[in-house]
């Protein structure tokens, strides 16, 4: 199997006097797998995102992927890490409502320092493909709530980041548009993107992921294959 | 017992806005200081001899006396009028000597020190145990009062460049005793050139010479000179016929004294102006930007059950208390900061000491607490009007509604993108960004004009002393007679004698580039009220160093040079005939030049010996000027000058350094560093409330991979570009003010300036100083750029 990620007895613990967020998680996914972490609110799902994102330390236990460690990362290799290797896609969007949709599109490249043709044309691809073409010059403001979340995916995709990291989704969208998103995430998956996917439903869980993990008070409970059947 | 609801909800804004809190506090102390300090600057430059006349109960007649007894002098404390009184102290007058290296204006820049020599001086001595008194209370500068044998302590306007630990060697009495330097002190009226202990004045007192008491009195009337003639007249009337030997009124020190410092009131009054205007501008700014801030809060507890006036209670309370404490701390500071810089401007303006007025520690606190709460009212009054529901909403995460347009053009440049999103900043929240810009543009006019007057000081000082040029001068005794000269007669030779020895001397004398013989002199002009002053050169004295104004030096006998009280007084310019006339004699010369000296406000001739002599016929050479080669030693040629010349004769070095202009320069580079450290805050405020109000921004910048240096450069280029604009602002702005405020000192001290005083910005300078700005901005910044850099990514996210 090749192991993108890996997490070795993972914890996290915000105050010493209160009970873990995270405890003695360990986990492996592969390289083009699709993994939902799943637990009631406050479980530590999202925790455990922002650890393997490098958006927080764990307190304990080692985090690693593509072979890199990220707990030992200094702030700055962190963020050239999450350039490199991660795409994230947030419950309310997380869109800089003073930049355009291009713009927006744009700024991870532009921030990793690829030439600005190069960017533009990866930006202009992911735009198409995601079918936002039409507002590429509008303000997020402007957009439903399905339409940013893809602006959100293609921010998230234009360094070509191994690993996609999408944090509840379609929490903020109607069912219509969720579920539109919930099969581009698929297909995504489906041409190689390997995604972990964190959500408090079950149905979503199943429907687009092809393996779950259930979190409950910070420890996995279950870690099986949504079908049964995992390859 | 519960805390008031309103109280608790101010505590809790206070702690949970921490930094807010810092930054108000901050803000408001460095504006509560720099206010104090500049009200105290404006309101002691009004006036200063009278405030210091005032506080160091300045003597109003100060009278030598001899031949009358202490009870005599003892009864005139009692005559009518005399509200206060001091002395008898014993008086008596020693030539001195002491060795000065001199410090030599170079024709290249700068200063260079040389071989000591030796100075010559007479000085008056008064005994006193103490410096306080009833009248003239001395201001002890440096070092202590005298309290044993051989100690002297040194009036700071005794003209001797010593320093505490000097000696002085007295002579003209047996023994040539030695006096150590303890002290440097100020008399608002310069009653004495320096003090020693009662005793010492025995010591040092000439055999055969009467003995002389000094007295110094307070009258009820003494404002004008009628006043205090008839004072001295009452004195002189209560003591022994031709007992008093001289008595010096008031008025003469302070006429001499306000001729001095007038001419740097303008200065000082700018940047005291400048000071206030931007800590008023600075505070509103600050205080304005934190209530919008907490405009969701007031919402919140809106919600939660506090009426309109609790919510607007509670918000005035959580910026007045950090307030109060940097208003407080603030008035301390600016006390503080105001000794060494008062004593600076004492120094430049002549007078003892200065103080900032009771007053102005009182109201400059309350005026800022005042508009602290003024400004947080009005905007919580706002709020306070506002549904809960509006205010959440208005407060939330407020969405600028400018700049996106800017956003997308910068977007399009080649320069970094971190860059150009901290430059698209400040277009989000176009009045903040004004203020900030106009701070920084107060504190770079502070800069370029600080610049602008120190060097155009530097060249005024160097065109009025002449340093560079009239190295060495040579005093005769003249026709005058023999003078005391070291402490001995002068040789009694005729004055073509004199001319002959010094010639041969100065000629024979290595090192000597240029020489020629000076004549001085005062006439009456008919219709004049002033006398007019005479300098008289027995030769070329094209290169003695006189800056022009207009017109050029004078080139031959019909020709004269005059310095700009002369054409007021005269009505005449540059290029008009005017007549000399003596003893029915007239001679008719050209004015070819204005020439720069304002010989304090008296109107002054420069000429031929020659030519002048139609004005004064006595007029006759008293001294010989001497410009040197470069590499002469001035020390050494100025010993082997008199040894060659012997005694009668008084050669001594043109001392380029004076007491008064370090300290005007040390002066406006405090006044400079003050101003731009309260811009710098405004610009930390701005970092501060916009880094704040964009936490969640910041969060998604960091999430998509933005590394802490690129937050630092975003942080750092929203500041950048608004100090970059205030820079090229503040050129226009300090070249304008350096422009008004120098004709306005040059008016004060009744001269026209020469073009080179003003003319001292040039192309690399400007471009130099136009970047203190940026580094205002950048300086204000830095704090608030490290935060962001390490505020964590997911902290920032959860903001909202």
């Amino acid at each position: 199997m090749d192991t993108l990620v890996q997490l070795t007895d993972v914890s996290k613990r915000y105050e010493s006097d209160e009970p873990p967020a995270v405890a003695h998680v360990s986990m492996e996914l592969a390289r083009g797998e699709s993994v939902a972490i799943m637990g009631p609110s406050g479980s530590g799902k999202s925790t455990l995102l922002n650890l393997i994102a490098g958006l927080d330390r764990p307190t304990s236990g080692a985090v690693t992927v593509g072979g890199e460690r990220v707990d030992t990362l200094s702030e700055t290799g962190v963020a050239r890490y999450r350039r490199r290797q991660v795409g994230m896609i947030f419950q309310f969007f997380n869109l800089l409502d003073d930049m355009t949709v291009m713009d927006n599109v744009l700024l991870p490249a532009q921030l990793a320092g690829l030439p600005a043709k190069q960017a533009r044309g990866r930006a202009d691809e992911l735009i198409a493909a995601l079918r936002i073409g039409q507002h590429k010059d509008a303000y997020p403001a402007r957009l439903s709530g399905g339409e940013r979340q893809r602006v959100a995916i293609a921010r998230a995709l234009v360094n070509r980041p191994a690993l996609l990291l999408a944090d509840e989704p379609t929490g903020a969208l109607d069912t219509a548009s969720g579920e539109a998103i919930g099969e581009l995430l698929l297909d995504l998956n489906s041409s190689g993107q390997t995604l972990i996917l964190v959500t408090h439903n079950p149905d979503l869980a199943t429907r687009y992921a092809r393996r779950v993990i259930e979190i409950v008070d910070g420890r996995i409970a279950s870690d099986a294959c949504a079908t049964g059947v995992c390859k | 017992m519960k805390a008031n609801p309103v109280v608790r909800a101010a505590r809790g804004g206070l702690f949970g806005r921490r930094v807010q809190t810092i930054v108000i506090g901050l803000v408001v102390f460095a504006s509560t200081a720099a206010s104090t300090l500049a009200l105290g600057l404006v309101v002691d430059s009004n006036a200063p001899f009278d405030r210091a006349f005032a506080a160091q109960h300045g003597a109003d007649v100060t009278a030598a006396v001899t031949g009358a007894s202490s009870a005599q002098l003892a009864g005139t404390t009692g005559l009518p009028g005399v509200t206060a009184s001091a002395g008898p102290f014993p008086q008596t007058t020693v030539s001195v000597a002491s060795q000065v290296t001199p410090s030599i204006h170079v024709f290249s820049g700068g200063h260079k020190g040389g071989t000591a020599i030796t100075v010559h001086q007479q000085l008056t001595l008064v005994g006193r145990s103490s410096p306080g008194g009833q009248v003239d209370d001395l201001t002890l500068k440096a070092g202590h009062w005298a309290d044993g044998p051989g100690q002297i302590v040194l009036s700071s306007q005794s003209g001797l460049q010593l320093g505490v630990g000097s000696q002085l060697t007295v002579t003209g009495v047996p023994g040539s005793p030695k006096l150590t330097v303890v002290g440097i002190a100020t008399s608002v009226t310069d009653t004495a050139q320096g003090w020693v202990t009662p005793s010492e004045i025995a010591a040092l007192h000439a055999a055969g010479t009467p003995e002389v008491s000094q007295m110094l009195y307070q009258f009820s009337t003494a404002g004008t000179a009628a006043a205090v003639n008839s004072d001295i007249a009452s004195i002189r009337g209560a003591l022994p016929y031709g007992s008093v030997l001289g008595a010096q009124s008031w008025l003469t020190a302070k006429a001499q004294a306000t001729s001095s410092f007038a001419p740097w009131v303008p200065f000082i009054v700018a940047f005291g102006l400048i000071g206030l205007i931007m800590s008023v501008l600075i505070v509103i700014n600050v205080v304005s930007g934190a209530v919008v801030a907490g405009i969701r809060r007031i919402g919140i507890l809106k919600s939660i059950g506090f009426s309109p006036p609790q919510v607007i209670a509670a918000y005035v309370l959580q910026v007045a208390v950090p307030a109060a404490v940097g208003c407080a701390v603030g008035v301390i500071a600016g006390n503080l900061m105001a000794v060494p810089m008062l004593g600076q401007t004492a120094q430049v303006y002549g007078v003892g000491s200065l103080a900032v007025p009771f007053w102005v520690s009182l109201a400059v606190p309350l005026a800022m607490l005042g508009l602290v709460g003024a400004t947080a009212l009005l905007i919580a009054l706002r709020a306070g009007r506002m549904s809960a529901v509006q205010a959440i909403a208005t407060g939330r995460a407020p969405r600028p509604k400018h700049g996106y347009g800017v956003h997308r053009l910068l977007a399009r440049t080649r320069l970094p993108r971190t860059v150009t999103i901290g430059l698209a900043g400040p277009f989000a929240r176009p009045t903040r960004t004004l203020v900030t810009l106009a701070a920084i543009v107060f504190g770079g006019t502070a800069v370029i004009f600080g610049f602008g007057l120190s060097t155009s000081l530097d060249r005024v000082q160097a065109d009025l002393s002449r340093a560079a040029s009239e190295q060495v001068q040579v005093f005769l005794a003249g026709r005058q007679g023999p003078i005391v000269i070291n402490g001995k007669s002068s040789a009694t030779l005729s004055l073509a004698a004199q001319e002959h020895t010094v010639q041969d001397a100065l000629r024979d004398q290595p090192g000597t580039l240029h020489d020629v013989a000076e004549a001085d002199g005062q006439v009456s002009v008919p219709g004049q009220s002033d006398q007019l002053s005479l300098i008289g050169f027995g030769g070329d004295a094209s290169w003695t160093g006189y800056a022009m104004i207009s017109g050029h030096w004078y080139s031959g006998p019909d020709q004269v040079d005059v310095n700009t009280a002369f054409l007021n007084d005269t009505s005449t310019k540059v290029g008009d005939q005017y007549t000399l006339t003596s003893g029915g004699k007239h001679t008719t010369v050209q004015i070819a030049g204005e020439v720069f000296d304002p010989n304090g406000g008296q109107p002054e001739m420069i000429g031929a010996i020659a030519t002048l002599t139609a004005a004064d016929p006595g007029l006759s050479p008293h001294q010989y000027l001497a410009q040197l080669a470069s590499s002469t030693d001035v020390g050494a040629y100025v010993n082997a000058l008199n040894s060659t010349l012997g005694k009668g004769y008084l050669v001594s070095v043109n001392d380029s350094g004076g007491a008064a202009l370090p300290a005007i320069q040390g002066l406006i580079a405090t006044l400079t560093l003050l101003i731009a450290v309260v811009a710098g805050l405004a610009v930390l405020n701005t970092a501060v409330l916009q880094t704040r109000e964009q936490v969640h921004d910041l969060g998604v910048f960091k999430a998509v991979g933005m590394t802490p240096p690129q937050t630092i450069t975003m942080v750092i280029s929203t500041v950048a570009g608004t100090g970059l604009v205030a820079g090229l602002i503040a050129i226009p702005a300090g070249v304008t003010l350096h422009r008004y405020v120098l004709p306005v000192m040059g008016n004060a001290a009744q001269t026209n300036l020469p073009a080179a005083v003003l003319d001292v910005y040039h192309a690399p300078e400007l471009i130099l100083l136009a970047l203190s700005g940026l580094v205002i901005a950048v300086a204000g910044a830095l704090a608030p750029a490290g935060w962001a850099a390490r505020t964590r990514t997911v902290v920032a996210l959860r903001a909202e």
